[in-house]
């Protein structure tokens, strides 16, 4: 059984990733790897949605800024979507970057 | 060179050639004792002559095997002798021949390489000497149950390959000394050539070695076990003919396990394919993440696009690692039954048909427990069926016999020892058992440094901390800080030698601590992943001590909570 996954819906320049199951420094890497290979260069806008993510460390949250860093350098806009009291909210919450990401509640808000 | 292991255990090793080389070792650091000197020349000779007889070569595999082991055993003076062939594709050990401990071979023991007497004898390629069993690490419960005290076994070697293992044993203390293993090795030599050319050229009837093939190659060999979440099984087939028993065990997200058993209607290579089409199926929706009553009701719906209809009775469960809770449903199959040791009950499943009989057939779920220390146990019937016999009747005895296991593995065996008769089977037999281990009140666990292991801690901790009734979101930020505190000490071995850390977990009237020592040198936060980590262990936590010193890191971590 994988970890955790990846599931990537185009939409015309969106991109949205999903990730499910449980990240930690066993396969944050290979996420990462996933998710960036994913994102065409015409993409303009990347949704990162976290939603039904069961767990995540502070190896998956150095993703995400990771992955930010990457999208800034070719002009694309990552936004996250983490609903409060979700797995990924919590892990984020305690390890004190909540308030410096663009977080979103749903991907709807997202798109918007 | 002989290397002693301390608790009375002794390791030869061997030359590149193993034991094809017939080379007897250099006596080192453990003395063993010499050939017995009032042993007539003569005698010796006759005992290599015996195992090296020209006429071995005239029987059949079978023959050959019980004819080579009855000299050992007679050249030895031994109580047990037992050849395990090395199965490549699963990478484990499988029971092929035995003489005074013929139940390993009924049973169809199946041992891991690198771990235990015979694994490691296998994995390391050495002969290993036991001195005293009871100080030992076997895995093979049959050894000690049959009050084997001594052991001595030695690589089967063709070619530079590992084909197995063959190993003596005494049922009274026993030292094995150079004459014996010199002895044993001869065996060795004389029998790996022979086996391996069996193999190649086996002259069972071909359909038969086809289905047996693609029966074999479909059932899964690697079973689970996480964080005291252990399976086991057997298949065992009918005598003239394959069948379609099939079993399968899986990890599903969220900390679940799946168990399935299956029997498809009819015998032969049809039969067989069928059960590898369905099995695949219900492996397949399972994952989808599907209850088991949707999961058995699109297997159905599968099975009505083929062009052949076909029947299978089927049961699938879902086991909730944290709770022990089991969602069981069955389509027509017999009930389970669990064990543990002090209580046995039959799951009394809802009457339903079997897949693949009426046109929009739906199923029904039921919920049971399994408290820890129990044991799910599913079969097929082959298992309990015998002519004259009530089945209830038959499922009774299953119960009384598989009573007070204490593992899937002990539940598969005693099933399988005392239900299964010897000789000829009319029916192919499948079981598959799942245990839930008893967590102790406090954890105190040792854990190879490798990332891999994480997923497992947060298993173990879930089930754990719900134990000490600790409610979310408690439990999921302690969860968080004792994940990064083992992160930590993963990141901290970065030496090549195989490195382990220490996780300990009490809890003193809702005051929980946990502790997590390394054996790393300590290495400042690198870059803000870690610097993060840490910073996430101090929110979560009431109380955080870090103590770095030359030895290694020792976290401790303390938090009260409300129960």
């Amino acid at each position: 059984m994988n970890l955790g996954d990846v599931e990537v819906t185009v939409e015309d320049s969106l991109i949205i990733a999903s990730l499910t199951g449980e990240v930690d420094i066993s396969n944050a890497p290979s996420v990462e790897e996933a998710i960036a290979s994913a994102i065409p260069n015409h993409a303009s806008a990347i949704i990162l949605d976290l939603t039904e993510l069961e767990y995540i460390d502070s190896a998956g949250i150095s993703l995400i800024y990771r992955l930010r860093e990457k999208l800034q350098v070719r002009g694309q806009d990552l936004k996250l979507v983490i609903p409060a009291n979700s797995p990924a909210a919590d892990a984020l919450r305690l390890a004190g970057v909540a308030p410096h990401l663009p977080i979103m509640e749903s991907v709807q808000e997202a798109r918007g | 060179m002989f290397t002693g292991q301390g608790h009375g255990e002794a390791e030869v090793s061997l030359g590149n050639g193993g034991a094809s080389t017939g080379v007897p070792p250099r006596t080192g650091q453990v003395v063993l004792a010499p050939a017995s000197a009032d042993e007539a020349p003569s005698e010796q000779v006759r005992i290599l002559y015996r195992l090296n007889d020209p006429a071995l070569s005239e029987l059949g595999l079978e023959e050959f095997l019980d004819e080579l082991l009855v000299r050992v055993q007679e050249a030895l003076a031994v109580d047990t002798v037992a050849i395990l062939l090395y199965d490549e594709e699963a990478d484990q050990l499988v029971a092929r021949a035995a003489k005074g401990i013929e139940e390993e071979v009924e049973a169809g023991v199946r041992l891991p390489l690198g771990r235990g007497f015979a694994g490691r004898i296998a994995a390391e390629r050495v002969a290993i000497y036991i001195a005293d069993v009871n100080h030992a690490d076997i895995l093979n419960p049959i050894l000690r149950e049959k009050g084997i005290r001594s052991l001595l076994g030695v690589p089967l070697i063709v070619e530079g390959d590992l084909i197995g293992v063959l190993h003596v044993g005494s049922l009274t203390p026993r030292t094995f000394g150079p004459r014996d293993l010199s002895i044993l090795q001869v065996a060795a030599a004389r029998a790996a050539p022979g086996i391996e050319r069996a193999r190649l050229y086996s002259a069972l009837e071909h359909e038969h070695t086809v289905a047996m093939v693609l029966q074999r190659s479909l059932l899964p060999t690697h079973l689970v076990d996480v964080a005291g979440i252990s399976a086991a099984a057997r298949y065992m087939p009918a005598s003239y003919d394959v069948g379609g028993d099939w079993y399968d065990v899986f990890q599903l997200p969220r900390g679940r396990f799946g168990i399935v058993i299956g029997d498809v209607v009819g015998h032969g290579l049809k039969a067989a394919a069928l059960m590898g089409q369905l099995r695949t199926a219900l492996h397949s929706y399972a994952i989808e993440a599907h209850s088991p009553a949707r999961t058995l009701q699109l297997v159905d719906r599968y099975m009505r696009t083929m062009v052949e209809p076909s029947m299978a009775t089927a049961a699938y469960a879902v086991l909730e690692a944290e709770t022990g809770v089991i969602q069981l449903a069955s389509a027509g199959h017999l009930p389970p039954v669990i064990v543990g040791p002090d209580s046995g009950r039959i799951i009394e499943v809802a009457p339903a048909p079997p897949l693949g009989a009426f046109p929009y057939g739906t199923w029904t779920e039921q919920e049971t427990v399994l408290a820890p220390g129990e044991t799910i146990l599913f079969y097929t019937d082959g298992l309990v069926e015998r002519p004259g016999i009530p089945l209830t009747e038959s499922i009774n005895l299953l119960l009384e016999i598989t009573a007070g296991a204490s593992s899937a593995e002990h539940a598969c065996q005693l099933a399988v020892e005392q239900l299964i008769p010897t000789g000829r089977l009319r029916d192919d037999v499948a079981l598959v058992a799942m245990h839930y281990g008893a967590l102790p009140d406090s954890l105190n666990i040792r854990l190879p440094a490798e990332p891999d292991v994480l997923a497992d801690v947060r298993q173990l901790l879930r089930r754990w901390l719900h134990r000490h009734g600790v409610l979310e979101p408690d439990a999921r930020e302690i969860l968080l800080a004792v994940n990064e505190a083992c992160a930590n000490a993963i990141e901290h071995a970065y030496s090549p030698a195989p490195a382990e850390f220490e996780l300990e977990a009490t809890d003193d009237h809702g005051q929980l601590e946990f502790k997590v020592k390394d054996e790393g040198s300590w290495r400042a936060p690198r870059g803000e992943g870690r610097g993060r980590g840490l910073k996430l262990i101090q929110t979560a936590m009431d109380e955080v001590e870090v103590d770095r010193s030359e030895t290694g890191t020792t976290i401790v971590m303390r938090r009260r909570v409300g129960r």
